[in-house]
């Protein structure tokens, strides 16, 4: 059943990618004049903010992590499998 | 079934998704904008040829690793190579088309000021390719 949704997901992503591409592409009508330097370094630029901004925050997660979960932090506990002994 | 609340995970995996949407439609509505070429671009022939630059302009005029045009209008490079595959340049204007044999490809700006500005093969394309430049003169509007 999950195997079935997960085909009938990307089959909807299949088809309504190219849909809305086409509805909202560039018709025949013409374009307006442009400065494509400010724009497409203005999407660089919002890009890399988006990117570093990620990154800092992923890196930052497994830093703390690796920080909070190190065996010999104050509050560290050990996991049921090494109470137990059984790995 | 997680031993713990899972709500920060949720929470994580929407704000990745949202992005994710957000970077998509920005990425997709400036390519839509920069593709949509204006009714009066005027069209200029690009052929890349081992290793120099050739233009034809709408007249028939021709030129040789020097193009020139004229600021305030919009111009549209239909590109192609008559050998290997080249790549157009003109960074000043982030303009970057592939060139390759067989095809037309598209690219169009509008320069808005007057000045001299480099042309450079952007894909290897053999011994002397670091020296496949031109130089695109943008001239003050006649009219």
């Amino acid at each position: 059943m999950r195997n079935l949704l997960g085909l009938f997901l990307v089959l909807a992503v299949l088809v309504l990618v190219p849909t809305i591409d086409h509805v909202f592409a560039a018709g025949d009508e013409p374009g307006e004049y442009i400065d494509r330097r400010v724009l497409i370094w203005n999407l660089f630029f919002r890009m890399m903010t988006v990117a570093f901004t990620v990154g800092a925050v992923v890196s930052g997660t497994l830093i703390w992590i690796c920080w909070r979960f190190r065996e010999s932090h104050p509050k560290a506990t050990p996991t049921p499998y090494e109470k137990e002994g059984t790995w | 079934m997680a031993g713990h609340s899972t709500w920060p995970e949720w929470i994580y995996v929407g704000v990745i998704v949202a992005l994710m949407f957000w970077v998509g439609a920005e990425a997709w509505n400036v390519e839509r904008l920069v593709e949509h070429v204006p009714a009066d671009a005027e069209v200029i022939k690009v052929t890349g040829a081992q290793w120099f630059w050739q233009f034809e302009h709408e007249d028939g005029t021709k030129e040789v690793g020097t193009l020139h045009v004229e600021a305030g209008k919009a111009y549209k490079f239909e590109i192609h190579s008559i050998d290997v595959n080249h790549s157009f340049n003109i960074h000043d204007y982030v303009v970057l088309m592939d060139a390759v044999p067989g095809r037309v490809n598209t690219v169009w700006f509008a320069p808005d000021k007057a000045g001299e500005h480099d042309i450079q093969c952007r894909e290897y394309c053999g011994l002397i390719h670091y020296n496949m430049r031109g130089k695109l003169i943008v001239e003050e509007p006649s009219t």
